[in-house]
């Protein structure tokens, strides 16, 4: 096998400066959330990577997620960290096809066994497996031998971590999670739909340096799906005055009010979309007037509507909301009179006492 | 009738209102009111958290003004408070806060610390926990004009003392006057120069006053205690006395907690309207100023600074004034850090300087006053709080820091008057 160039090569060969490249360890550093001390041990990690071998595989997907790490804009230097793994299958951007491409997963995999890195876009079809083929080997298939032999998983997209689009009511192919087939090996779910090209190369770059990030209960590292997006809108403090667009043409859309009336679902999404942004950080959903759907979360596609609010439930609760609303007015009367019981009771039983009585006297 | 566990429970249990219910709710536990604290600051001893002073009336509220906790104490879940608990708290709520204020000032959620703290010192004092510095003090002006015993016999002579050396006639106990002093037991007992200056300021600004030997302490140890019978008794004296007198305005003098007293919480201890107007004579000398009554010559040359007493300034509301009289006669004021509102405490408010427990913890906090005096290196530190004054005296001796002195405002002010 032929010594394949370390990244500071591959970085001077793009014409990224040593200076770009170790602020781009920072600004990873700081969005993986691990103290800035650690940043000159990122970049130290990522110099001496040993690039480990990584196998793409993509199975009942739209291609998005590939499409937003190769398009995000002109060559990042997250496009190179990416570029500097060997990525030893990809079908949508390897040039090989047919036999050769398939000769060269079986490769990657024999070489590098135990230790390759795996990761998964798309669901899986399990009702019948022959909804999804490669090279006549069905997604199921694939996907349980290829996992086999690797370190870790990652699954990026909503659809590999949660079933995704395919998944959504009436779920045709019976499509599962990579999670869902996959119980023995570590699995780093990456969601969103697609998810945010850094948060794929940090969690790449995290895994390098430091091995596995810390996870949430759904499998999501903590550093960027710890926080809603609401927690971190730039439209919060419209709802915190209660100000909200009633429609995507009213006033209130026109001054760039909380969208919470017209289903934004940020208060129960987590995600960096806020901070991080898209396309370089030049906007996210919310900012060019849109409510945030939840694509990180599972089950986006069948939570009751795009645009109802969170506050409005799919069933006929208002009746029952109504009673627990009068039961809770009821309590709060009772607790104050209780409260004004006590404190009267206990003014009541104030003796009036001079100076000479403020010791114990025994 | 002697102190008990009960009283001291019932005392808390009437001082539970709905601010203090609603700043128990909302506390979040940031902790920003440590750092807020010249103890903890001083120490880094957790304990000294401002909230956590609070801990036995958060309780109290729990166990009995909320449901959930009504619900467990009916089931005998609820932690109770025993006379332990309240002896373990003495030194949280008495040695190592000044009720300065600095915590109110910086938490988010706008929770009134140190009003807590003053409502929680009824049920220490109510159940026999308060200091017996404080407790003796009480007894004394109880029995007496003062907390220092009966003063009355030492006002007057400082009086006739003032009059001779300045030459004016001072009358006490004249009716329809202008003004109403009163005097802290300090600056009766350090000597006749406040009598003095009041006289001469007085007779420059055109007004009539006079001082009453009913009701001329200005001092309260019922608010440091915080046992609000024994505070309403002494305020009571200054009101009769002033409404005996028929005065307009009764001045607060330079001390801080009785601007609390007198100014604050008078009128809430007592139950009634005050038919006279209460001011500092900081703001009476600001408002001569204004009016054109209050002219100087000539200025101290000397590298002055200001230290904000925190009853005044911060609990006060009195910021600005003194500055403006600073710059009429201070040739070379220098401003230290954080001063103003934010000033830190001179460390011996709010009864810890009467306190000997607290003499060891005191000086320690002492230490970041200290270290922003220095900063500054000033030739002299001007105040407007007897007590601060004397404590600061106390405690840059003990640092080996007396060749700085400490002034008062009112008596500068009266130095350089014009004639």
């Amino acid at each position: 096998m032929a010594q394949k160039p370390m990244l500071p090569e591959l970085l001077k060969a793009h014409g990224v400066s040593r200076r770009g490249f170790l602020k781009y360890c920072a600004s990873l550093t700081s969005l993986m959330a691990l103290p800035p001390m650690l940043a000159p041990k990122v970049a130290h990690a990522l110099e001496n990577a040993p690039r480990p071998s990584v196998i793409w595989l993509s199975f009942q997907e739209c291609t998005g997620c590939t499409e937003a790490i190769t398009r995000s804009s002109a060559p990042t230097i997250e496009d190179l960290i990416f570029n500097a793994i060997s990525l030893d299958y990809h079908h949508t951007l390897q040039a090989a096809s047919g036999h050769a491409a398939e000769a060269a997963r079986e490769a990657a995999m024999k070489d590098h066994w135990g230790e390759y890195l795996l990761i998964v876009d798309g669901s899986i079809p399990v009702d019948n497996p022959e909804y999804s083929c490669i090279a006549g080997i069905s997604n199921l298939d694939m996907l349980k031998e290829t996992a086999e032999g690797a370190a870790a998983i990652v699954a990026v997209g909503t659809c590999a971590a949660f079933g995704g689009i395919p998944h959504a009511f009436p779920n045709p192919t019976g499509a599962q999670a990579v999670g869902d087939i996959i119980t023995d090996k570590p699995i780093i779910n990456v969601p969103g739909c697609p998810p945010i090209p850094i948060v794929m190369t940090s969690v790449l770059a995290h895994f390098l340096t430091f091995g596995l990030p810390e996870l949430d209960d759904l499998g999501r590292p903590k550093a960027f799906f710890g926080e809603t997006i609401h927690d971190r809108c730039y439209r919060r403090p419209f709802y915190d005055k209660g100000l909200f667009a009633e429609a995507f043409d009213d006033e209130g859309a026109r001054e760039g009010w909380c969208l919470y009336k017209l289903g934004c679902k940020g208060p129960t999404t987590r995600s960096v979309c806020a901070t991080v942004k898209w396309n370089d950080g030049t906007s996210f959903p919310i900012q060019s007037g849109h409510p945030c759907l939840g694509c990180t979360e599972p089950d986006f596609w069948d939570n009751g509507g795009f645009y109802k609010p969170l506050s409005a439930p799919a069933g006929n609760y208002r009746q029952l909301g109504l009673a627990a609303a009068a039961g809770g007015v009821a309590l709060g009367v009772a607790g104050g009179a209780l409260s004004k019981a006590t404190k009267s009771r206990a003014a009541k039983a104030h003796e009036t006492v001079d100076a000479h009585d403020l010791e114990k006297k025994s | 009738m002697t102190a008990t566990l009960e009283r001291g429970l019932n005392a808390l249990r009437e001082q539970i209102d709905a601010p203090v219910a609603s700043f128990f709710t909302s506390c979040v536990s940031c902790g920003i009111c440590a750092e807020a604290c010249l103890f903890y600051k001083e120490t880094g001893d957790p304990e000294y958290t401002p909230i956590h002073k609070l801990e036995l009336m958060r309780r109290m509220w729990s166990n009995e003004y909320t449901l959930l906790g009504r619900a467990k104490s009916l089931l005998g879940l609820g932690k109770k408070i025993t006379d332990d608990d309240l002896t373990r708290w003495e030194t949280l709520v008495y040695d190592s806060c000044t009720m300065c204020g600095r915590c109110t000032m910086v938490c988010p959620v706008g929770n009134d610390i140190t009003m807590m703290i003053r409502k929680m010192r009824e049920g220490m004092s109510a159940s026999g926990h308060g200091p017996k510095e404080l407790v003796g003090a009480a007894e004394r002006h109880t029995d007496g004009t003062s907390p220092m015993g009966d003063l009355t016999q030492a006002l007057l002579k400082r009086v006739e003392q003032a009059s001779k050396v300045t030459g004016i006639e001072i009358e006490v106990d004249k009716p329809n006057v202008d003004y109403m002093l009163m005097l802290s037991s300090h600056e009766i007992a350090s000597g006749e120069e406040m009598i003095a200056s009041v006289a001469k300021i007085m007779k420059k600004a055109g007004h009539s006053w006079t001082i009453s030997t009913e009701g001329f302490e200005a001092t309260n140890v019922g608010i440091q205690l915080g046992n609000r019978d024994v505070a309403a008794n002494l305020v009571s004296r200054i009101v009769d006395a002033a409404i005996k007198l028929k005065v307009k305005t009764v001045i607060s003098p330079e001390c801080g907690h009785a601007f609390q007293a007198i100014r604050w919480e008078g009128p809430n201890l007592i139950g009634k309207e005050y038919p006279f107007e209460v001011k500092h004579i900081i703001e009476v000398l600001d408002q001569f100023r204004a009016e054109g009554k209050l002219t100087t010559n000539g200025k101290n040359g000397d590298r002055l600074t200001f230290h904000d007493p925190c009853q005044v300034n911060r609990r006060g509301g009195i910021n600005k004034e003194p500055r403006r009289l600073m710059n009429m006669v201070a040739e070379n004021f220098i401003e230290t850090e954080d001063a103003g509102t934010m000033n830190w405490c001179c460390s011996g408010g709010g009864g810890v300087g009467a306190n000997q427990r607290a003499n060891d913890l005191q000086a320690k906090a002492f230490n970041i006053k200290k270290r922003q005096i220095e900063a500054v290196a000033p030739d002299a530190i001007v105040t407007m709080c007897a007590f601060c004054h004397s404590t600061l005296e106390d405690q840059l001796e003990a640092n080996e820091m007396d060749d700085i002195e400490v002034l008062s405002l009112t008596e500068m002010m009266a130095e350089y008057l014009d004639d």
